[in-house]
């Protein structure tokens, strides 16, 4: 997937041809920072690194870092403001205009049976619909099963801020060996009962029976995302935190 | 003479800022940083694109009217760098710290504020763009800045990046600023000039700005600006991607 050689972009600079995938069937397609100008020019938004995928004919600018864009089909972990009639206003990043969420919009409400969330929960949601012009829209059903499938209020357990880069890692299909990142499973084979959520938007949401538990994992999150650790640091940081512990 | 010491700068230096930078070069060095797309206020809101709010501080004191007009400048260049048409109805705040300025060696100065504003402008433009390439704010292309002052005797007529001493000689001082597709961004002028030397002056900053530089030159104009910037991002994002 990653080409041999690292290519660095910054905004406006002009990408080589020969480095667009083609594909027989599949159309191109663009991933976050990159823009496409009619009739055939691409040119990258944001500083970072340059991937290309040739067998899904897409590509797309890797970066850590920023404020949290919405994009449709990204899993986010927001907090209730408020509650209007129809609708839960939703905060995903600090000082951002809020996201909507309906209330009928989680698995099994009907008008009559609808969950009553305070204002400060948690909630595991899916974005629908991120347009510039209008405020995101979130749910917490799918709406082709009408199953929740994992999203719904987070009850108990904290949340931990953790950067956008660490969170896109945690949220890969095979996040051990794309991601190189570990902690999390490591931790469970040392025998700690908890369960998380990782929210595109740079939050990890942790839940467990004990305090200790919670804190632990959050901490360890944290100290991966802030000491760049690789895998065998990792390591030593589980083991290290487990033997604290006791 | 010019001092033609070569850029310093680091990225993302604020832990909760959504993008940061400090930059020094001449002299100067300015700390910035940058939040957005943020929620506007309803005075600011822009139906269709968004509205960059720039605040400059001095180095000493609070700001004034010279710093009004400092963040009017860079408010005009900036959003034209960044695609405002993305996030209409938002806020991107960048907040430019001046920490130090460049002494006059040759007079005490009580009052640390700059007497002229124009030579502060490229430290401030280039803080700017390396905190919203930080931020990863989507931006339309990048720029580079400089000042040029014309002195009326001497070999070298024109000086880039003076130094005070030079500008209380100097007849007039230019700042000026061209995109990484080598368009004109920013043109300002002080003093008195003629046509021919206004030309000059641009020649000389678009060879700063613009042109890469070959290692086995000797005159030296300046430093390579664009490839100073291109560095310092690589290795940002090189250390972000520890993990690829």
């Amino acid at each position: 997937m990653a080409t041999a050689q690292p290519l660095y972009v910054l905004p406006g600079d002009t990408i080589d041809p020969s480095l667009i995938p083609t594909h027989k069937k599949l159309p191109l397609r663009l991933g976050p920072g990159l823009r496409h100008i009619p009739p055939s020019a691409i040119v990258p938004t944001v500083a970072g690194q340059l991937v290309a995928d040739h067998k899904k004919n897409s590509m797309w600018v890797e970066y850590n870092g920023g404020r949290y864009i919405p994009a449709p089909n990204d899993l986010v972990i927001g907090q209730i403001q408020r509650s209007a009639a129809d609708f839960y206003f939703m905060n995903l990043t600090p000082f951002t205009s809020n996201a909507t969420l309906p209330q009928l919009a989680f698995e099994g409400a009907t008008k009559k049976n609808r969950p009553q969330l305070a204002s400060g929960a948690l909630v595991y949601a899916r974005v629908v619909l991120a347009n510039r012009h209008m405020d995101p829209e979130l749910e917490c059903v799918s709406s082709s099963t009408g199953k929740a499938e994992g999203l719904g209020p987070l009850t108990g357990g904290m949340a931990f801020d953790v950067s956008l880069g660490l969170a896109r890692r945690l949220l890969m299909a095979r996040s051990r060996e794309e991601g190189k990142v570990e902690i999390l499973e490591l931790l469970g084979a040392e025998g700690l009962a908890f369960e998380t959520a990782v929210g595109r938007n740079g939050k990890v949401w942790v839940g467990s029976d004990s305090a200790k538990t919670i804190i632990l994992v959050g901490r360890a999150l944290r100290e991966t995302d802030d000491g760049k650790l690789d895998v065998d640091q990792q390591k030593k940081l589980a083991k290290r935190l487990i033997r604290e512990m006791k | 003479m010019a001092a033609s010491t070569e850029p310093e700068a680091a990225l993302s230096v604020l832990p909760r800022a959504d993008g940061s930078a400090t930059y020094a070069h001449a002299g100067y060095t300015v700390m910035g940083s940058v939040n957005g797309p943020i929620e506007a206020s309803r005075r600011d809101e822009h139906p269709y694109e968004a509205h960059v709010d720039v605040i400059v501080r001095p180095a000493a004191g609070v700001g004034g009217t010279r710093e009004r007009h400092l963040e009017s400048i860079l408010q005009s260049s900036l959003s034209q760098l960044i695609l405002v048409k993305n996030f209409p109805r938002q806020l991107i705040q960048i907040v430019l710290q001046i920490e130090a300025t460049p002494e006059n060696d040759y007079v005490n100065t009580k009052l640390v504020q700059a007497s002229l504003n124009f030579p502060v402008v490229p430290a401030l433009l280039q803080t700017a763009i390396l905190a919203l390439l930080s931020a990863a704010v989507p931006m339309r292309e990048t720029a580079a800045s400089t000042v040029v002052a014309v002195v009326p005797q001497g070999a070298k007529r024109l000086l880039v990046d003076p130094v005070p001493r030079d500008l209380e000689a100097a007849h007039s001082v230019h700042v000026l600023a061209f995109t990484s597709q080598d368009e004109l961004l920013l043109a300002e002028s002080e003093g008195d000039f003629t046509v021919k030397e206004w030309d000059e002056v641009y020649e000389a900053a678009k060879e700063i700005c613009c042109r890469p530089r070959t290692l086995d030159e000797e005159n030296d104009v300046g430093p390579d600006l664009r490839h100073f910037l291109r560095t310092t991002l690589e290795e940002k994002v090189a250390e972000d991607l520890y993990w690829k």
